[in-house]
């Protein structure tokens, strides 16, 4: 049952598919959480997460265990997102659209007030980054929800550590336009 | 440190992944230069908030959608492992004989000899060697085995009561002498919040009924129970096993006033059953 990442992969790339019973289960929901953030919709997130399983299974065997698994399995991610996303280009649902329908997850919990003003915050800083151009949201995305290293994110992206790293203080200025922008027609 | 340096670190100074040398320079910048100290500081505070931000979740058919998946490719790879010998071996055939006549008589020849030499050596009486073909299929079975366990022991670990209810239902389909499911389902049966998860996991125990081990649990586990039905759940499972261990821990429930009524006059009931004679 234990095992690193990179060992369970390599075993199932040996043939012993059933061990990716395990890495689904660790990786799934952050998995999710990427695709979600990426394409605003459950359904087209929910087809991905497995979308990703099935390439797993189908390039195992190119897998190498020198290699960061997660940093593989989101290079996996980033090509479905990308063929999913011209298969369903012109069907893409706008920011407004999307709060719309009611998927919107953070509401403030209850209980004392500066936990509900902290929800609303979030809900808003949630927005923000909902608006942010696709690469500057990946970036944060992948650093924040996923919890991954520059270095690995450097590998999913194709770049240099030190680029990463400017990415991601340049999202993060984005990310503060956005915010405050919102937070002003919130309070206007 | 200049600013356009210590912009190039904020990512670092945020993920706290900088080393000492370097956080000191930054502090040290920070404290000199008020504008990127009022700009680490305001975008520190929003990289903090993105961490607080809730996690969207997946539906559960995710979940079924990849085990299905995964089940279908393993039965994929065993039915293309079980065909390969039959139609490669007319092309390997094709492939490997010879096109001149000449090499075609030697091979006829050198296939003659082959033939006389495996004649001799599978006459009565030769040696016997031992027959591989049957432990690939039970290298297959053993896979195919361990997937299931890994399905019901990651299901069992599930936050969500109903994920933990199927992977109980997943440990019909292992071998009743894994060991490693049948001790999920005993701490499933103590430990489980939930009494439906603790009922399910009681029924899948008469699977594993032939190990001592869940005798054993079973006769310990009665008096622990805090739930009335999971107790009586219990008593019944002890009964259906013949399990006599547990008569002692039953006699005690039954003569304990502050046990639930409905448990004392079960247990009373199953002492009575191992009594007729059953239990011998």
């Amino acid at each position: 049952m234990n095992g690193t990442d990179n060992t369970l992969m390599a075993e199932v790339s040996g043939g012993a598919v059933a061990k990716l019973a395990v890495l689904f289960e660790r990786h799934h929901r952050p998995l999710f959480r990427y695709f979600i953030s990426m394409t605003r919709n459950q359904e087209i997130a929910e087809d991905l997460v497995q979308d990703v399983f099935v390439r797993i299974l189908r390039y195992r065997s190119t897998y190498d265990a020198k290699q960061s698994f997660t940093a593989w399995m989101y290079q996996i991610a980033r090509n479905a997102n990308v063929d999913q996303a011209q298969k369903r280009r012109g069907e893409v649902i706008g920011i407004d659209e999307f709060l719309e329908r009611g998927t919107e997850p953070v509401s403030p919990s209850p209980g004392p007030e500066e936990s509900a003003s902290q929800g609303q915050n979030l809900a808003l800083l949630k927005r923000a980054l909902e608006q942010l151009p696709e690469d500057k949201r990946e970036i944060l995305v992948l650093s924040r929800f996923q919890g991954m290293k520059y270095d690995e994110i450097a590998q999913v992206l194709g770049c240099e550590v030190g680029t990463v790293k400017v990415r991601v203080y340049r999202a993060m200025r984005a990310l503060e336009q956005v915010y405050f922008t919102l937070a002003g027609e919130k309070a206007s | 440190m200049n600013c356009d340096e210590a912009k190039q670190l904020l990512a670092d100074y945020w993920s706290k992944s900088l080393d000492e040398a370097k956080e000191l320079s930054m502090e040290a910048h920070l404290e000199s230069c008020a504008a990127c100290k009022t700009e680490a500081e305001r975008l520190g505070a929003l990289w903090r908030g993105l961490a607080l931000i809730p996690a969207e979740e997946p539906s559960a058919a995710v979940r079924s959608r990849f085990y299905e998946t995964l089940a279908a490719y393993r039965h994929g790879m065993e039915a293309a492992a079980s065909s390969k010998g039959n139609w490669s071996l007319s092309a390997w055939w094709m492939a490997v004989w010879p096109k001149q006549p000449a090499w075609q008589m030697a091979a006829s020849f050198a296939v003659l000899v082959i033939g006389l030499g495996i004649g001799y050596a599978v006459r009565p009486g030769a040696p016997q060697q031992p027959k591989t073909d049957g432990s690939e299929i039970a290298h297959m079975r053993e896979e195919v085995n361990s997937m299931r366990q890994l399905v019901a022991l990651s299901l069992m670990q599930q936050q969500s009561a109903s994920e933990r209810m199927r992977g109980v239902s997943w440990a019909y389909r292992v071998p009743s002498s894994d060991t490693e499911v049948l001790s999920a389902l005993l701490d499933s049966v103590n430990h489980d919040e939930n009494v439906n998860v603790r009922l399910a996991a009681v029924d899948a125990l008469h699977a594993f009924g032939s190990s001592p081990v869940t005798r054993t649990a079973i006769a310990q586990a009665i008096p622990k129970q805090a739930s009335p039905v999971v107790q009586i759940a219990l008593i019944d499972l002890a009964v259906d096993l013949k399990e006599a261990e547990a008569a002692a821990e039953l006699r005690q429930l039954a003569a304990d006033g502050s046990a639930d009524p409905s448990v004392r006059d079960h247990a009373k009931w199953a002492l009575g059953k191992m009594q007729d004679g059953s239990m011998r």
